[in-house]
């Protein structure tokens, strides 16, 4: 029986003694005892009292026994069945159970009257009520004792778990513990990978020396021992000098120094982890290392609690070790991946950083681009597909009066009017479907006054992908105000007819008067005289080609004159200028042939035949006599180009809807190639000397192409030097309209 | 060759000159001059020529107006008019050939052809 079970408290003799027994004087019939017995069940004796004190005592069972075994048993007076004398204890004597206990099992009995001083009843203890009241009594010292080491235990991991710091840890464990145990010393000691030691954490009461700051060699702590705690050993030597203590007298020399008497030692174990592991092998323990107790001043004696506390702690000690390892890990993991944030912010940061400064040089260019064109003295504008403004410049506000914010997503219609749309609607149609449109028309300004402008549509077309075609996503429109230029083009145009015509009167009487001093018929001259006059004759016929060529041109140019075409026959046309042509062409011994089929084309029979005849006149002046020219017409396709046309020098000839083929061919000395182009410029000849020797103007070529382009066809020609020259044009066969 | 009585209306003295020198050498036209419209008119209307040859471009009377003039004049109206012009277009061509007159003769025009191109207008035999 535990020692501090013996002494108990009042409350406990109150609970276990009952103060008011059944008691019956000594002569009580049995009849009257049993009858009180029976109705009170509880009653498990009966005392028997004289002159109120104890004299015997009977159990339930005696008194049944002696009823059953005397005939007149309920006559019988319980003095004649009680046990006497009767064992009693003393009120005095109630402060140890271990005495009434030794009274029960001396005497084998099972009740014990407690009496005064006087021997008067108190009352009666009950040996089975005594028995099970002692056992509730060390169940629940039993109990608080386990609830006191939880809440100790628990307020210890408290404490230790308010840190996620090992070092914290292992120093609130190492305190909390000393203090606890009231041990002279706790330290926490890691065992290296190698073998060798030293303690981490130490806690250690004056004026014992510190252990802290000592490492120790492998043979302090050997492998089998690492071994056995690794398996959980628990060592607690109550006395280190005591021979059963097991120690080695080394050992036990060698920690004399630090002056420990008593010690109590458990491991502290965690899994290995993964990466420690090897193969397949399951998780095992590692020893990490020993939680530590010494007393020093004296030996100890080291309890069941004392152990499990340790231990206890050991465990916390290990989830703590896990937790700061998984606590490392994430910290590493924390500042790996902060790192790698950090590194993308600062990547954002400077990406942000270059699209910043890319938005400042887009809005710089962005901004120079709009004082560009808001300083160009042209309206610019962009044009979407459903016709709506999307873009204006400044110079719609100059010129029309209408911001650009006012026009922004107005249609053309709406802002030009109905009629200028209509008139320029074509244009907008053929640039939205892909094709840049130059015209030129007059559009009235926000003055009032109305200006020549030249117009520009350029198709903004989407480039397409895969199947998807290229798309037009709208068009760029270019108006320039060309009035000046038009006054100055009149002004030349004029200029050009007025002294045209007043050079025609001179050269008229001039041109007239030589003629007719030509023929003799007004007297005869020198033969140098004659010479010097044909000099002259030929001279007016070049001047009034020259200024028939000057007007010409500038009234094609001008467009003052418009090609008047109607259906006429190709064959009549080319009969009309060989035969003007032919007394000069028999003058120089050149035949002028004609092939000629009846074509019907669609021309203005005056130009075509002024531009055959300048084509004739050129071939007269390149031949030499004996030569011919042959003059033919024939229906022009795509594939009944001649062969010899198919060369190189044409091939950029455009595709043409049907057309009528003139050629004018000569065997003249030939053109080179580098100048078959350039001879329909004004003025450009093979040869400089060419218009002087030939009589030329240098522009009969130049009236030919502008003929022939007004009527929408094409002039080029073909040569070979030595064997003579093609010159081709094409007229349409049938008006262009209905193409 | 018929015996013709010409009329040359032109401010231009030189063109008179070369026009009837040429027309006599040529033809032997009894050649009369006019050097403005209402000169021409007064000629035509005096001598009754058998052709008129009437210079366009004229100050203040220019050739179309003197023309008119001529057409709505009972006594000139019927004597054929020929135009002799510096303007020489299609356009302008139409347009003299609208009004009613004979024919048109450009500026240079050649002075050992020009008795056939009138004669040839007229169809008068040469």
């Amino acid at each position: 029986m535990s020692s501090n079970l013996g002494v108990c408290n009042s409350s406990f003799w109150h609970k276990i003694l009952e103060p008011q027994p059944l008691a019956f004087s000594s002569q009580a019939k049995l009849s009257k005892v049993l009858g009180q017995m029976t109705s009170e069940p509880e009653h498990g004796c009966v005392l028997a009292l004289h002159r109120r004190k104890v004299v015997g005592i009977a159990t339930r069972q005696d008194l049944l026994q002696a009823m059953v075994q005397h005939r007149d048993g309920p006559q019988l007076r319980l003095s004649q069945v009680v046990t006497r004398p009767v064992i009693t204890v003393s009120h005095a004597d109630l402060n140890d159970v271990a005495p009434l206990l030794e009274q029960f099992a001396r005497h084998r009995i099972s009740y014990l009257p407690i009496v005064d001083d006087q021997q008067h009843l108190l009352g009666l203890i009950n040996k089975i009520d005594l028995l099970q009241t002692i056992q509730d009594q060390r169940t629940t010292v039993q109990l608080r004792r386990q609830h006191e080491r939880f809440q100790l235990f628990a307020e210890i991991t408290l404490k230790i778990r308010q840190s996620l710091q090992l070092k914290e840890i292992f120093h609130t464990t190492v305190n909390e513990v000393q203090r606890l145990l009231n041990a002279d010393r706790v330290l926490i000691y890691q065992v290296l990978p190698d073998g060798t030691g030293q303690p981490i954490s130490e806690s250690v009461v004056a004026p014992y020396p510190a252990i802290l700051g000592y490492s120790f060699p492998e043979e302090v702590f050997p492998e089998d021992y690492q071994t056995l705690y690794a398996q959980g050993r628990v060592l607690a030597i109550a006395d280190v000098h005591a021979p059963e203590s097991g120690l080695a007298d080394c050992l036990v020399e060698f920690i004399k120094q630090w002056g420990i008497q008593s010690k109590l030692i458990v491991p502290i174990v965690h899994p290995l982890q993964p990466e420690q592991s090897v193969g397949d092998e399951p998780l095992r323990n590692q020893l990490w290392g020993l939680l530590i107790a010494h007393q020093c001043r004296s030996p100890r004696q080291w309890t069941e609690f004392e152990l499990e506390l340790m231990q206890q702690l050991a465990d916390q000690i290990s989830i703590a070790l896990s937790q700061g390892q998984m606590l490392e890990y994430l910290e590493d993991r924390v500042k790996l991946r902060t790192a790698e944030l950090t590194q993308a912010n600062w990547a954002l940061h400077q990406e942000i950083q270059e699209r910043k400064q890319i938005e400042v040089a887009l809005r710089q260019s962005e901004e120079q681009l709009r004082l560009i064109t808001n300083n160009l003295p042209v309206l610019i504008a962009y044009v979407d597909d459903q016709q709506r403004y999307r873009f204006n410049n400044q110079a719609y506000e100059y010129w029309l009066g209408q911001t650009p914010e006012a026009i922004y997503g107005m249609s053309m219609e709406a802002l030009m009017g109905v009629a200028y749309y209509q008139a320029i609607q074509s244009y907008i149609e053929t640039v939205l479907a892909g094709t840049q449109v130059t015209y030129e028309s007059e559009l009235t300004f926000k003055e009032g006054r109305s200006h020549s402008v030249s117009v520009t549509y350029i198709p903004h077309i989407e480039k397409g992908g895969g199947d998807r075609p290229p798309q037009v996503k709208g068009f760029f429109a270019l108006t320039m105000d060309i009035s000046d230029r038009k006054a100055i083009e009149r002004m030349k145009d004029e200029f050009i007819a007025v002294v045209s015509h007043e050079l025609r009167t001179p050269l008229t009487s001039l041109h007239g008067s030589l003629k007719l001093i030509a023929t003799g018929r007004l007297g005869h001259l020198s033969e140098e005289g004659q010479q010097m006059l044909d000099v002259a004759d030929e001279n007016t016929d070049r001047l009034v080609r020259l200024v028939n060529n000057v007007l010409d041109l500038q009234r094609i140019e001008s467009g003052e004159v418009t090609m008047d075409a109607h259906r006429c026959d190709a064959a009549d046309l080319i009969v009309q200028a060989a035969e003007s042509m032919q007394a000069i062409a028999r003058q120089q011994g050149i035949e002028i042939h004609t092939r000629l089929d009846s074509i019907a084309i669609w021309a203005d029979p005056d130009y075509i035949v002024q531009a055959l005849t300048n084509l004739i006149g050129n071939a007269i002046k390149f031949s030499t006599p004996g030569d011919g020219i042959n003059v033919t017409i024939q229906p022009y396709f795509e594939s009944a180009l001649p062969p010899r046309l198919s060369n190189a020098a044409f091939h950029h000839r455009p595709s043409l809807p049907a057309m009528a083929l003139f050629c004018v061919q000569d065997q003249g000395q030939g053109i080179p190639s580098d100048k078959l182009n350039s001879i329909f410029e004004r003025f450009q000849q093979v040869d400089s000397s060419d218009s002087r020797k030939k009589g030329g103007t240098g522009l009969g070529l130049t009236i030919c192409r502008k003929i022939v382009e007004q009527h929408g066809g094409q002039i080029w020609a073909e040569s070979q030097m030595g064997v003579g020259s093609c010159f081709y044009f094409t007229v349409p066969l049938i008006p262009p309209s209905t193409t | 060759m018929t015996l013709k009585r010409v009329l040359v209306v032109d401010d231009e003295a030189s063109i008179q000159k070369v026009v009837s020198l040429s027309l006599k050498m040529e033809a032997n036209w009894d050649i009369l001059t006019a050097s403005s419209g209402e000169e021409g008119i007064s000629q035509a209307e005096i001598h009754a020529p058998d052709v008129i040859l009437l210079d366009v471009m004229m100050p203040e009377m220019d050739g179309i107006a003197t023309f008119e003039a001529l057409c709505n004049n009972p006594r000139t109206q019927a004597i054929p008019v020929v135009l002799l012009t510096a303007k020489t277009r299609t356009a302008e061509k139409r347009l003299f050939q609208k009004i009613g007159v004979s024919g048109v003769i450009t500026k240079p025009f050649n002075p050992l052809t020009l008795a056939s191109q009138i004669a040839d207008l007229l169809d008068w035999p040469l």
